[in-house]
């Protein structure tokens, strides 16, 4: 580029300005509810907020973890929304990988609608998806299961895992899977020995996405539930009551929730970024 | 690599005889399980009245209750409500998305950071969003009427969700916080991937910033602006949590979405058959936007390119 | 009738009939095959329905029972303290889930609709009951039944009429019929001879009343304030004309306190607020009548509705976004110590940390009375396989000494000889005249009408009531509005309104 003149200097010190403050406008929500997690319960509404100066406990946690809030520990729920989101998106890149694939490499009939096909399957709306799944599912005997939010999930995931995996793969030269080919090796063995370690950012993000979407899914998991295999974002929602909403023990499990999802989202940051673009990274 | 073709061995042939089909099939039945079914029983629920508690059978109806339903003003207008929701939260997320990503573009290493953060509000559960931000807005002990007091950028404490107008803000405002991030991430993507060539032609050529924004990245970055709204209409039109728990379609019924009435007809009162034809006539409405919407805006885009 | 041999099994949610895999394949399989899953049949049942008393005692004891119950909005933790009695002396085990008030509807209607056998014992709020008596199991057989029943512990007679009548009588077939029984005395023989049955034994019992700043009102300073300003005593408002002014006096912004709280936002208690003030402006609070008449637009309804809107926009007596809060905000708001006055189902506290004192009235009367009430009933699942036995454990835990021990955490009891209990145990002490005030605001309270699309007309009111208080509609267009669309509501069911 051209030599800095004062106004580049200036334009470049209001941008940092400008996005330094939004960043931290929307984490004040976050901010608000990590430190009312570490409040006792009634200084939550304190006016003036008592946005520092607090002397932390952890109060709440021992009560949520305890079990003496919830029908059964906190810490049981959030075991099951971690089997539940770790098997879903297991088996959405499992299943998501190969059809990812055939949908970059592969040349058939059919393929554009099949490829538009699956884009907007995700336009279904969970709302109405509930009552048939709930149904058959009664009847099958599967409410309380994992299966029963495990197969949603990845239902509700797989177009965007394809998505992303479709274009991960069109990134990689297709020149030496041809080599291959030609050398005699098969799809499958070319996914598995080239296309998966070459792959690997694109997964990563297509993962951490369909992790996001399993956590944080409520609906499904009220209905499909009982006490089994209850998620953490259907036991935070015990708090809120006609006696007015417990905040401390809401804000700790949420906090609790949100925690391992904050260190993938930093961890990913950038990565995910470059996944959600799909195919129009060229 | 001969070895791993000897490994593969026989499913091999099958593989290459019909690859695709193998490939895909799995990812297939599994979407067809979780939509197509699901599709199925309700339009056949839907030409039925009945409800699931009650001990007779249903009554067939044709097409009675969509009739029921497109004869209800309520109905239109929740409808009307849902789109106008939709079309606003959209519109604001790329417009604030826009200008979070430029900023963003530049270099530096606090704004990987910065970049890396602005995801968090994507990663909270929605519902513990709404309650959040529901108690940030309390007039009486809420952060956000403190603050603008204290700033004295109001006088009085703002009911925020007392007026239809003010409900509507705040409802937009948390939808924006927690989806704003995802289309702004998409978009800068897209910016740091363009090639730089045309710009640095432009700038020799003398074109101002504003300019060369307009004409040259702005139209590069479509497939990017294409792929984010479509993303985000999507997912707009599933909005429902977060509205149940900030305003349940209040002040009054105004901003009661279609996905709050289908959840009160299907879930609470569990009229399945009234509850199917709206989805139904939801489901066709979502299409007929996104396909629209493609048609619009992706004229010069092929996001299914090959 | 015998227990199915899959009963179903707490723990390790893999470990169902099949693994996780083959789950999901059986799934597909179960959403594939033709299995008459068709609207007009619902689901097969799990336990089939066996009619009542029969021979209930050879059923064989359960190691556990599976409870579904609400959150506090029946007080949850009045049940957790009474569980290890429970099982002390039983040795059948509780499994108890709850939820708060929408997830819970959502839980038990579906659990229900999908003739579910997993839940034994269920939770039941008084407006969703019109449309489960397919679902709910029918108690008058285990009642008689000296096998699975001990007259002594059910100490029928015990229960306040009203709030038995309102909670658990229904007519099967026809669940909007309301059933006028003796006031003094439940009998059983007279229900069943009326065509009525016992759908569940009342536990939790709300009912709207008054909470005031005991503090405020007695202080020397504000008495004479008062005095100089209104010319009479300052004292709890008994009429709606005193709780205006209380209100307004005690309404001062500066010092960040205002008159009342309301629940004027959208959902349930909004509509609980109008049909209390409908009946204290002289209408029927049931706002349906049994001949499913609309009787809410009416010059007491506009009244009604009149005065709630002007309370918040005339007066000005209540804090900024009232007409967004539920009883949940309405709670914390008085907890805050932002009110002199509130009104709620429950015993409003100030939060530990401010000084000041709580006392509790009945509901203002105006040229009549009815405070909304509704009441939370244990009942028995009619699928589940344990039914003797889930009947055998709500009659122990709605028993007089178990809610007696209950009021330790704040249940609002069922029974009469439990409110006396109240009045000497000091257990509830703490909660000062709550009790009592509680007993009376029952004697007086007005139900919700029997609907069995209560949940519809309930939003259609909510909305009008919420529209009004916001200054968006005035109280006859709201109630002309509203009467219009109820009546469409009523006509779907199909009820023969007009």
């Amino acid at each position: 580029m051209t030599g800095r003149r004062p106004v580049d200097i200036g334009v470049a010190v209001l941008a940092r300005v400008a996005i330094w403050l939004i960043i931290l406008a929307s984490l004040l929500p976050i901010y608000w509810m990590v430190t009312t997690s570490f409040k006792n319960p009634d200084a939550a509404l304190q006016i003036p907020p008592n946005v520092i100066g607090f002397s932390p406990t952890l109060d709440n946690y021992v009560q949520l973890l305890g079990g003496a809030t919830t029908a059964r520990g906190f810490g049981r729920l959030l075991l099951n929304s971690i089997i539940v989101a770790v098997a879903s998106t297991g088996l959405a890149l499992a299943l998501g990988l190969p059809a990812a694939y055939a949908l970059a490499r592969v040349r058939f009939r059919g393929k554009r609608q099949l490829a538009m096909w699956i884009l907007s399957t995700t336009m279904f709306p969970p709302i109405v998806a509930v009552i048939p799944v709930f149904l058959i599912a009664g009847n099958a005997g599967f409410i309380d299961t994992y299966p029963v939010l495990i197969v949603p999930y990845t239902a509700f995931n797989l177009p965007l895992v394809i998505w992303m995996l479709r274009s991960a793969i069109r990134q990689i030269p297709a020149e030496i899977e041809e080599s291959a080919l030609v050398d005699g090796s098969s799809r499958l063995g070319i996914l598995r020995t080239m296309v998966l370690p070459l792959a690997a950012p694109g997964i990563a993000a297509a993962a951490v996405l369909s992790v996001f979407l399993s956590w944080n899914e409520f609906l499904f998991a009220l209905t499909l539930t009982r006490s089994a295999a209850r998620t953490a974002p259907v036991g935070i929602n015990e708090f809120t009551t006609m006696f007015g909403t417990e905040w401390g023990n809401l804000s700790a499990g949420a906090t609790l929730v949100v925690a391992p999802i904050l260190v993938l989202a930093l961890l990913l940051g950038r990565r995910l970024v470059s996944g959600l673009t799909f195919g129009a990274v060229k | 690599m001969p070895d791993v073709a000897r490994l593969i061995g026989p499913q091999d042939r099958r593989a290459r005889s019909h690859p695709a089909v193998l490939l895909l099939a799995p990812a297939v039945a599994v979407l067809l399980l979780m939509t197509v079914a699901p599709a199925i029983y309700l339009l056949w629920s839907s030409l039925f009245r009945f409800n699931l508690l009650a001990s007779e059978a249903g009554v067939f109806v044709g097409l009675g209750n969509y009739v029921d339903i497109l004869g209800s003003t309520d109905f239109v207008r929740h409808f009307g409500i849902t789109l106008l929701f939709v079309v606003t939260s959209v519109s604001l997320e790329l417009a604030i998305g826009l200008v979070v990503a430029v900023l963003l573009a530049r270099k530096g290493p606090d704004l990987r950071i910065a970049a890396g953060l602005l995801i968090l509000p994507m990663a909270i559960t929605p519902v513990v969003a709404a309650l959040v931000w529901r108690a940030l807005l309390n007039p009486n002990y809420g952060w956000i009427d403190y603050y603008l007091q204290t700033l004295g950028l109001i006088e009085e404490p703002v009911a925020w969700l007392s007026a239809p107008v003010t409900a509507w803000i705040a409802l937009l405002a948390l939808d924006a916080w927690q989806w704003m991030p995802f289309v702004a991430l998409i978009l800068l993507a897209g910016l740091q991937g363009l090639p730089t060539e045309p710009l640095e032609a432009a700038a020799v050529d003398g074109a101002g910033r504003l300019s060369m924004f307009r004409f040259i990245t702005l139209p590069m970055m479509r497939p990017f602006i294409v792929i984010a709204v479509l993303l985000r209409t999507v997912d707009a039109f599933k909005t429902f949590g977060t509205v149940q728990v900030l305003t349940n379609g209040g002040p009054g019924d105004a901003t009661e979405i279609v996905n709050l009435s289908i959840y009160r007809v299907a879930l609470q009162n569990f009229q399945v058959g009234t509850a199917a034809a709206m989805g139904i006539l939801f489901l066709v409405v979502v299409t007929i936007v996104i396909q629209q919407l493609l048609r619009v805006m992706a004229r010069n885009t092929d996001v299914l390119e090959d | 009738m015998t227990r199915p041999k899959t009963a179903p099994q707490r723990g390790a949610p893999w470990r169902t009939k099949a693994g996780s895999l083959l789950g999901a394949a059986l799934l597909i399989v179960a959403a594939c095959a033709p299995t008459g899953v068709g609207p007009a049949t619902a689901p097969a049942s799990v336990a089939p329905q066996s009619s009542s008393g029969s021979a209930p005692s050879e059923a064989a004891k359960p190691a556990s029972l599976n409870m579904l119950y609400a959150a506090g909005e029946a007080d949850v933790d009045a049940i957790k303290l009474a569980i290890p009695d429970f099982e002390a002396a039983t040795g059948i085990k509780i499994n108890l889930d709850s939820q708060p008030y929408t997830a819970l509807q959502q839980k038990v209607f579906a659990e229900l609709a999908a003739k579910s056998s997993f839940y034994d014992i269920i939770v039941i709020d008084t407006p969703w009951m019109p449309a489960l008596t397919k679902q709910i199991e029918p108690l008058s057989g285990y009642i008689g039944d000296p096998a699975v029943s001990d007259a002594k512990q059910l100490a029928i007679d015990d229960f306040i009429p009203k709030v038995f009548y309102d909670t658990a009588v229904y007519n099967r077939d026809q669940s909007q019929l309301e059933y006028s029984g003796s006031p003094d005395k439940v009998d059983v023989a007279a229900i069943k001879s009326a065509g009525f049955e016992i759908y569940g034994l009342p536990i939790q019992a709300n009912a709207l009343t008054l909470t005031y700043r005991k503090d405020l009102f007695e202080s020397p300073a504000e008495q004479a304030a008062f005095k100089a300003k209104y010319g009479r005593d300052l004292a709890v408002p008994t009429t709606w004309d005193e709780f205006t002014d209380v209100a307004s006096f005690f309404t001062r912004p500066s010092d960040r306190l205002y008159g009342t709280t309301l629940m004027a936002g959208t959902g349930d208690w909004a509509t609980d607020d109008f049909k209390t003030l409908l009946a204290g402006f002289g209408g029927n609070g049931k706002m349906v009548d049994g001949e499913f008449k609309r009787v809410f637009n009416s010059p007491e309804g506009i009244a009604a509705l009149t005065y709630y809107s002007d309370l918040i926009n005339k007066h000005k007596v209540t804090p900024p976004g009232v007409t967004s809060f539920s009883w949940d905000e309405a709670g914390s708001t008085y907890a805050s110590g932002l009110t002199a006055m509130s009104m709620n189902y429950h015993n409003a506290k100030l939060n530990e940390g401010l000084a000041g004192a709580t006392a509790y009235a009945t509901i203002p009367a105006g040229v009549g009375v009815g405070p909304h009430f509704g009441t939370w009933m244990l009942s028995v699942n009619s699928f589940s396989a344990n039914k003797p036995w889930a009947y055998r454990a709500i009659e122990w835990f709605t028993s007089s000494a178990v809610q007696t021990k209950m009021l330790a955490t704040q249940l609002h009891p069922s029974r009469r000889s439990v409110y006396e209990a109240a009045k000497t145990d000091p257990a509830v002490a703490s909660f000062g005249n709550y009790y009592d005030i509680l007993g009376k605001s029952l004697a007086v309270g007005v139900g919700r009408p029997r609907l069995t699309n209560y949940g519809e007309v309930d939003q259609i009111i909510w909305t009008a009531v919420n529209n009004v208080a916001t200054g968006a509609a005035t109280p006859a267009d709201a109630l002309r509005d509203a009467d219009a669309k109820v009546l469409e509501a009523l006509k779907k069911v199909p009820y023969p309104a007009n």
